[in-house]
């Protein structure tokens, strides 16, 4: 068994050890702490501010590129097993029970929020790069959209040339009814996520139909429009995926800020009321 | 609108002559000295007239008793011709310790100087100090042949690449007892330094002054020109050329470094020098590049088939070469050859010890330009294989040439890398490559932290573009890869674009490009980009014809910051490198995470 595991699966089985260590270390000094007749609450919600201000670092770290402060990909594997730990931290603070006063809500609401576009951001990045490589041609995200209106023009030449060719108005007219929104703007981002074609395959039945009325000749246009479908499927793919993978992190990123805010204030409030400011 | 006042005048070749201490007594006194005074001046043309060439591209040097003039791994730009005096040749690799060679650190920012990059980088990209470019010009000399210029002493021009280029002068004060080789003496009359400085490759021997010595170092851009119109110089490199790399070449490789100096001169009477495609290859891999991969294969000279007996023991001492084996109707490539590998010598060393002898099992091409010298294999088994160890042999070659064909296409031929991705290496030129950036995509997120953390580092402008040909889930992105052979080197007027003495690494001087795009041109890989400058409010710099002035820019491996690469250390995901695609090993380790 263990011959047949890589290094990488080796290493993560490690973390995810460790991981589990800190976990039950984290509970037992909790467990400690209580029979010992300490402010667990005070305990835990330090380590956890602690924790969380740690975790808020990479992205400071990101900003220095030039110092030599550990490789990004380094502070990732911390971030990943610290956040875990994070939450395994904030369910021994919140005793296993969801809090009832309203701020206390709040607070406890957005550290969830953080943790889970955190779990979220982690998938995204585990999954969608494999899907964007294997799916069609990568491209930049920044030239998707004018690569999308130079597609634009290809399909709109192809079209008059059809008209022109054949002097017929079908294929023209199929466009303007059926194609040309769907070559406007970046389409159907929600069926990406959940890997559905149905949009596509259902235009693509439709030229399947019009083929049935068509010559040789149109058989040809109809066949570089179909061409072209694809090609903007793959656009609209790559904008939806790369898209979602940059845009997490507007949602992770202010989340921690007030996270980090809101915590500062939790706990200055919490010392004040133990006597700490008085 | 704002008005755009920011104007400098356009660089030219020669803004920024190797030693501006040259002037027309010094040129005169150069072409009085054979093989200089055989040469024909009318064949020079008006644009790059003889005396320009000698005032603008060579330098006069002296060099007391124990000074080192080359230091042996350093990248030359620049070829040597000995006027008086006399140089000693170390023997050996590593015969000078590498404490006593002085060899320079490349500068890199210090703490303080990494950290105000975050309040000193400017805000607009590609800034550049216009001040700089004017105290460049104020050293121009362009055909001042006749008049020359009064340049005191302390004017060094402090941009100019022969002051960047010489040592600072290390000594060895005890030459004998810091020798662990022996020495060759070359005497006045003599060209060194030229295979380096023509093939773009690190320096193959330590070289010091064994008197005072006055030589004339020849920056390879100069060194070209001349080749090209002075038949006389050309004739007289090449002879020395052939004089004195065989035996050191012989003498570095693995299997013929027992061989007696008698023995060695034997062998190296019998070798002959083979040389295969154009020198500029990169023009014709440019044109043929999108053909069809069998008759590209078949556009590449044959310099040993597969099939046929091993006639000689072919080492590759310049270029790249194309190992591959016949498979069906086509051909698939086993494996590449670079500088230091050899062909051959399993065949022969087999057939040397073996009654069932065999054939070459794969064939060699040349991938563009490609020298080899060509050891006969009775030279090889009279001289070469009885001083070999049994042990050290390699092994028998087990002949199942039918089961051969059997073989998957994609499977791996030879090595640890799978065929497709050998092929995709070779087929694109990448084995060119000392750092390309590689970057897998099945880890990659798009988040371009790379390109950020590049920009940073690199006047707001990131100096690679995440983009290139693919090969299943892994991309060459369009990095500057510090070839090994950098043929953006070729052509380039004024010598911006060199490698850096100490790391190889292939940097452009900003101040003495003249943004002609030579090397963009010629870089086969367009890794270099054009940009256009701007002053320190933003504003493009432009000539007095009101044309942006441009530069060449490209990643330079963050030469200058301590933490190394950022593009590598700034991917959160570990998903970027920067390998030497020789390096096979590191290569397939990455490849098989």
């Amino acid at each position: 068994m263990a011959a047949t595991l890589t290094t990488s699966h080796r290493r993560i089985l490690l973390r995810t050890g460790l991981l589990a260590l800190a976990g039950v270390g984290a509970w037992t000094w909790q467990r400690h702490l209580a029979t010992s007749l300490h402010h667990t609450a005070i305990a835990t919600g330090l380590a956890l501010f602690l924790t969380c201000l740690a975790l808020a670092l990479f992205n400071a770290r990101k900003k220095l590129p030039f110092l030599p402060l550990l490789r990004a990909a380094t502070w990732t594997q911390f971030h990943i097993y610290f956040g875990w730990f994070s939450i395994l931290l904030f369910l021994l603070h919140i005793g296993f029970r969801w809090p009832d006063g309203p701020f206390e809500v709040l607070l406890a609401s957005v550290f969830s929020l953080v943790a889970l576009s955190g779990v979220v951001g982690l998938f995204l990045s585990r999954t969608l790069p494999s899907r964007l490589t294997h799916h069609g041609e990568n491209v930049i995200y920044e030239r998707i959209p004018a690569l999308r209106a130079k597609l634009q023009r290809d399909v709109e030449a192809i079209v008059l040339k059809s008209v022109e060719e054949t002097k017929s108005c079908t294929i023209a007219d199929f466009y303007a009814a059926q194609l040309k929104r769907y070559f406007d703007r970046p389409r159907n981002f929600f069926h990406y996520l959940t890997r559905g074609q149905a949009p596509l395959k259902g235009i693509l039945g439709e030229i399947r139909l019009l083929e049935r009325y068509t010559n040789e000749r149109e058989h040809a246009i109809l066949a570089e429009l179909t061409e072209c479908l694809h090609a903007k499927e793959n656009l609209d793919f790559q904008l939806a995926g790369q898209g979602l993978l940059k845009y997490w992190l507007f949602v992770h990123i202010p989340l921690t800020a007030s996270l980090l805010l809101l915590g500062a204030f939790h706990g200055l409030y919490v010392f004040y009321f133990a006597g700490g400011l008085r | 609108m704002a008005e755009i006042t920011a104007t400098i005048s356009r660089p030219q070749r020669w803004d920024v002559p190797f030693d501006d201490k040259m002037d027309a007594d010094a040129v005169d006194r150069v072409l009085s000295i054979p093989p200089f005074s055989r040469i024909d001046a009318s064949q020079f043309p008006k644009s790059t007239p003889l005396r320009d060439i000698l005032l603008n591209d060579t330098s006069l040097r002296s060099f007391r008793k124990g000074e080192i003039i080359v230091r042996e791994g350093d990248y030359g730009n620049s070829a040597f011709f000995i006027i008086r005096g006399s140089v000693k040749v170390t023997l050996g690799k590593d015969a000078i310790p590498a404490a006593l060679l002085g060899r320079r650190e490349s500068r890199k920012k210090n703490f303080f100087e990494t950290v105000s990059q975050l309040w000193r980088n400017p805000p607009f990209p590609e800034v550049r100090d216009t001040a700089r470019y004017q105290a460049a010009r104020a050293g121009t000399r362009r055909g001042d042949t006749t008049s020359p210029l009064p340049v005191p002493a302390t004017s060094r021009n402090p941009f100019g690449r022969a002051t960047e280029a010489k040592p600072a002068g290390i000594f060895l004060s005890d030459v004998p007892a810091v020798l662990k080789g022996g020495t060759a003496t070359l005497s006045a009359g003599l060209f060194f330094g030229e295979i380096a400085a023509l093939g773009r490759t690190p320096r193959t021997a330590t070289i010091f002054a064994d008197e005072a010595s006055e030589l004339l170092e020849i920056r390879w851009q100069g060194l070209r020109e001349l080749r090209l119109r002075a038949p006389e110089i050309k004739k007289f490199v090449d002879t020395n050329y052939r004089k004195y790399s065989l035996e050191n070449h012989l003498r570095e490789t693995e299997y013929f470094k027992d061989l007696s100096p008698e023995e060695l001169k034997l062998v190296a009477d019998q070798t002959r020098f083979e040389t295969y495609g154009g020198f500029d290859w990169h023009t014709d891999y440019k044109k043929n590049r999108d053909t069809n991969p069998i008759e590209r294969l078949r556009g590449e000279p044959v310099i040993a088939e597969q099939g046929q007996y091993a006639n000689g023991l072919i080492l590759i001492r310049a270029g790249f070469a194309r190992l591959s084996q016949k498979y069906n109707h086509g051909e698939r490539t086993a494996s590449y050859l670079a500088r230091g590998q050899m062909f051959g010598f399993k065949e022969i060393a087999h057939n040397w010890r073996s009654k069932e002898s065999v054939s070459l099992r794969y064939t060699l091409r040349a991938l563009g330009y490609v020298d080899v010298l060509v050891v006969p294999t009775a030279v090889v088994e009279q001289y070469v294989l009885p001083k070999i160890a049994a042990e050290d042999l390699p092994a028998l070659i087990e002949t199942k040439h039918e089961a051969e064909n059997l073989i998957s296409p994609l499977e791996q031929v030879s090595g640890k890398l799978p065929t497709d991705f050998v092929e995709f290496l070779v087929d694109n030129r990448f084995i060119n490559g000392r750092a390309t950036m590689l970057i897998d995509l099945e880890r990659c997120t798009r988040c371009d932290d790379c390109v950020r953390a590049c920009a940073a580092s690199h006047d707001n402008n990131p100096r690679f573009v995440r983009h290139g040909q693919q090969l299943g889930s892994y991309m060459v992105a369009n990095a500057c890869m510090h070839c090994l052979d950098p043929v953006c080197m070729i052509g380039c007027p004024t010598g911006a674009i060199s490698r850096d003495a100490a790391g190889g690494q292939v940097v452009i001087n900003d101040t003495t490009c003249i943004g002609c795009s030579t090397c963009a041109n010629s870089c086969p890989y367009n890794n270099i980009q054009m940009v256009e400058i701007r002053d320190a409010r933003g504003e493009p710099l432009l000539d007095q014809e009101k044309r942006p002035v441009t530069k060449a820019a490209k990643c330079d491996l963050c030469l200058e910051q301590p933490a190394g690469p950022a593009c590598v250390r700034a991917c959160p995901h570990d998903a970027l490198a920067r390998l030497n695609i020789r390096d096979t090993d590191t290569l397939a380790a990455w490849l098989q995470r």
